[in-house]
């Protein structure tokens, strides 16, 4: 990249102040919350889409790669610019533009946080259903990217069932609207394919959700478990009791330690398991369905329960979930957040081997979990500065995930495939799948300067990572 | 080859084939051979035997949709998809089930109820008599259910068939949460088998609810519907499915509530009340056939309408009573049987008119209008070949160049499979 020319056009986009280029600056790029590493040469700051348009439309004609960033908390290093090039930065696309109650649909920019349209909904008795861990800090378009699930997808869904439509820029540098406030149109489903292609395929630069109105009545319990694979168990036969609840969150004793240490959600130390069991809609029959998950409970030995008395008890116990990957922080200098699915019954059985995968590579590994969904996160705690611990580190990570194939599930439920993964796709795709892929990939990205590197493995036979 | 089953253009095979083809050729498409297998690998030979033969194939269901794909003139192959009708797999504990691609929607859910406490699967688009499963994953097939959970593209989690060369392939699986690659179990959602040959879906399903009701409320007029449904959206009330339709003059909304059965009971209740304000009147039946086989009956076309002109119009929520009634409306000026219903809650409007030639072109720029006016989109559900030749785009021009023609160009280069709208 002739790095001084393409920066004064970058400037005369975005302005002087809104490029940066140099070793400092660029560093804080270099990462996001997966463990890759990769340098960008430049980083733009864009205002608004017409400059992502412009951006793109440039870098295309100069050949130049890039990827678009938000809040980068991706852990599987989907925002890590992987062949160098350009970091298109969203993060002061931060309005939202409307919010549409009788409609029920919400219009954002990319940089806004999840959490953010939630204060904005909330007071309205409105609600984005999606609500990933990170929501204090992930941003809508990295949401987009990534299709971020959270708690309440067990019941509503992930962020895929939730966008409607998105103002998108192509590689090729087109702002076209996918979508809109009307449902269904026609053809395939564009959209969908977007959700979740980790930034590949185009840069949204307006994204239009669906709203939904705030449950009557909600019900969040805490039930505690002798072993993680009692409570994964009572998950299993919850559902097959033909009830589906809006959450239901397993975290193990080393994750309890952890988040009590750091957050004093009011989990009992000595507990093997805790079971977060919530419930929402309309008043009646809803104590009649607790008091079944409750027998269910019991029946797989839970040793004590207790429902949130009212709104501060429900929010501490939510605290604690979702400040959990940041508690486990606390105990070593890194950790690595797998992130597989097994069909819901399997649970008991990827826990057991979990374990055993724990103890033949000597790490330890905390257990948090989006039970209901079956989607399992292991977090293996490590220090990077020991080499030969990150290389265990990794063995145990890809094990993991193909046990979670091999038990009928997938590699990723909802941290994408990335750069740490391409290897695994092989476990749950044929090479005509992938093939496929790469179709779409080439389709719309001729040139290869979106987000390359990521998702999609290099043909067999090639040594370099692929961009389709 | 193709097993012994897979027929070919004898008068026998012609017979054999179902009433899919036999609408496929009605609505103007020059079939030169059927071909109709029974197993998924035998649909994926007479692809990779077209591909080398350089032949067109056109894959059909129980043709209740044939008009939301694009409608060749000619097509050398049509793949006969009924044949492949069974259940490749049923899960009820982890609440999914794989089906081949030709079962019919009410043969899965007569399936579904008949296991263990019981299961079904929200899809509920017009005719499910007919209507297969593959048929209703390729035209984005919804009815009422939709208002609760959701279209296709959120109960499927996985798809199997066949690319333009014959291959195997396959995308999702059988959980729910699932970010491995690209989604193309969405995508190739409603993509009319342009992009390659469906053979099984996965679904989630549920468990059948333990109650359920339908409250049929008559209102005076659409102003009266459009403010009920309003007051509904803003409450807490959690209906499955409302279906709004004209009754003459006057205007019916169906409402149907399901769950445990205080909820149910309570939310009738409300609803009534709520409909009050509003000047509606009804009442509540209870169970979940009056439920399922009323919401049917509405959606559904009548003895007058069947075999004619059907179009979708989509409009934002809040937009659709008035949709609704102009939908009704374009039926009476231009003279023609028509019969339309709202999707309440999701701004779809089903239209089904007996019209052809003239009138039918009338009641489509009358329908696109509806549509357009209100930021919405107009598209044919079942219409001849020579209308929909003149429908224009149905898309954004820009998504149809930049975005949908060069993945058609990239998966089907040789044109096996019918044009990407």
């Amino acid at each position: 990249m002739e790095k001084e020319r393409i920066r004064g056009s970058l400037q005369r986009i975005v302005g002087g102040q809104n490029v940066l280029w140099n070793d400092v600056d660029l560093a804080v790029y270099e990462y996001d919350a997966g463990l890759g590493r990769g340098k960008p040469e430049l980083v733009v700051f864009a205002h608004d889409a017409d400059q992502v348009a412009q951006i793109v439309k440039l870098l295309y004609q100069e050949g130049i790669s890039y990827v678009a960033r938000g809040s980068g908390t991706n852990l599987s290093g989907g925002t890590v610019p992987a062949k160098g090039g350009v970091v298109i930065e969203l993060s002061r696309m931060d309005r939202i533009l409307e919010i549409d109650l009788e409609n029920e649909r919400a219009l954002v920019e990319p940089g806004v946080y999840n959490l953010t349209l939630q204060n904005a909904l909330a007071p309205k008795g409105y609600y984005y259903a999606p609500d990933p861990a990170s929501q204090k800090v992930s941003s809508m378009g990295g949401n987009l990217g990534e299709n971020a699930g959270g708690p309440h997808c067990l019941k509503y869904g992930v962020t895929s069932n939730h966008i409607l439509g998105a103002e998108v820029v192509f590689p090729n540098g087109e702002k076209i609207w996918v979508g809109s406030k009307a449902a269904d149109q026609p053809g395939p489903d564009v959209i969908g394919l977007l959700v979740g292609s980790e930034g590949t395929l185009g840069i949204a630069t307006k994204i239009l959700v669906r709203l939904m109105r705030a449950p009557e009545r909600v019900v969040t319990m805490l039930a505690i478990f002798k072993s993680v694979e009692a409570a994964g168990q009572t998950v299993s036969d919850i559902i097959s009791e033909g009830i589906i609840p809006a959450t239901l969150e397993i975290m193990d004793n080393l994750v309890i330690r952890a988040v009590e240490e750091s957050v004093h959600a009011g989990y009992p130390t000595d507990a093997e398991a805790v079971l977060i069991i919530e419930l929402d809609g309309v008043t009646e029959g809803m104590d009649e369905q607790a008091k079944r998950i409750l027998e269910i409970c019991e029946k797989n030995g839970v040793v004590s329960s207790r429902r949130a008395k009212d709104a501060t008890e429900r929010a501490e116990l939510w605290a604690g979930r979702r400040g959990a990957f940041g508690a486990v922080a606390r105990l070593r200098p890194a950790y690595l957040v797998c992130d597989g699915t097994v069909p819901r019954t399997k649970l008991p059985e990827a826990l057991v081997a979990v374990k055993r995968i724990a103890e033949k590579y000597k790490l330890s590994i905390g257990n948090v979990f989006h039970a209901g969904d079956g989607n399992l996160h292991p977090l293996i705690l490590f220090d990077d500065r020991d080499h030969a611990e990150l290389e265990r580190v990794h063995k145990a990570g890809s094990e993991i995930l193909k046990v979670c194939a091999d038990l009928g599930g997938t590699i990723s439920g909802e941290h994408g495939i990335g750069t740490e993964k391409l290897v695994e796709m092989s476990l749950v795709f044929r090479e005509s799948d992938i093939e496929t892929m790469r179709g779409i990939k080439a389709a719309l990205d001729p040139k290869g300067l979106c987000n390359p590197g990521k998702l999609i493995p290099a043909p067999a036979g090639t040594a370099k990572a692929a961009t389709a | 080859m193709a097993s012994n089953n897979a027929l070919s253009t004898t008068d026998a095979g012609r017979a054999a084939a179902s009433p899919g083809i036999r609408e496929l050729e009605s609505l103007g498409v020059n079939v030169k051979r059927v071909e109709k297998p029974t197993q998924e690998k035998e649909a994926q030979q007479i692809l990779a035997k077209a591909h080398r033969e350089k032949l067109t194939v056109f894959s059909c269901g129980g043709g209740t949709a044939l008009g939301s794909g694009v409608l060749p003139e000619k097509v050398d192959i049509a793949l006969d998809t009924t044949g492949m009708d069974r259940v490749l797999a049923f899960d009820g504990n982890n609440l999914n089930i794989a089906v081949l691609g030709g079962m019919t929607l009410d043969a899965i859910n007569q399936f579904l109820a008949d296991q263990g406490k019981g299961f079904f699967l929200p899809l509920d688009p017009p005719l499910p008599n007919r209507a297969t499963i593959g048929g209703v994953y390729a035209a984005n097939g919804s009815g009422p259910l939709r208002l609760r959970y959701g279209v296709v593209r959120d109960q499927a989690l996985g798809v199997r068939g066949a690319d333009a060369r014959g291959e195997e392939i396959g995308f999702g699986g059988k959980t729910v949460k699932n970010v491995s690659g690209y989604d193309l179990t969405k995508f190739l959602v409603g993509s009319g088998g342009s992009l390659c040959l469906i053979t099984s879906i996965s679904f989630r399903v549920y468990p059948l609810p333990e109650a359920a009701s339908l409250c049929d409320i008559g209102f005076g007029t659409v102003e009266e519907l459009e403010k009920f449904l309003a007051a509904l959206r803003a409450s807490v009330l959690v209906p499955s499915a409302v279906v709004a339709e004209p009754a003459g003059a006057r205007f019916r909304a169906l409402t149907g509530f399901e769950g445990h059965p205080q909820a149910v009971e309570r939310q009738n209740k409300d609803l009534l009340a709520l409909a009050g304000k509003f000047g509606g009147a009804g009442d509540a039946r209870t169970g979940r056939n009056a439920m399922v086989e009323g919401l049917r009956a509405a959606v559904n076309p009548d003895g007058a309408t069947q075999g004619g002109l059907a179009l979708k119009i989509t409009v934002p929520i809040a937009a659709g009573a008035r949709a609704l009634a102009a939908a009704g409306k374009l039926c009476k000026d231009n003279n023609v049987a028509g019969k339309a219903a709202l999707y309440a809650g999701n701004g779809v409007v089903v239209l089904y008119a007996a019209a052809e030639g003239g009138a039918a072109s009338r009641l489509i720029a009358g329908a696109k209008g509806v549509g357009q006016s209100a930021g919405g989109y107009t598209a044919p559900i079942r219409a001849h070949r020579t209308v929909l030749s003149g429908w224009g785009a149905r898309v954004d021009p820009a998504l149809h160049r930049f975005v949908l023609q060069p993945i058609k160009e990239k998966l089907d280069p040789s044109g096996v499979f019918p044009p990407i709208v």
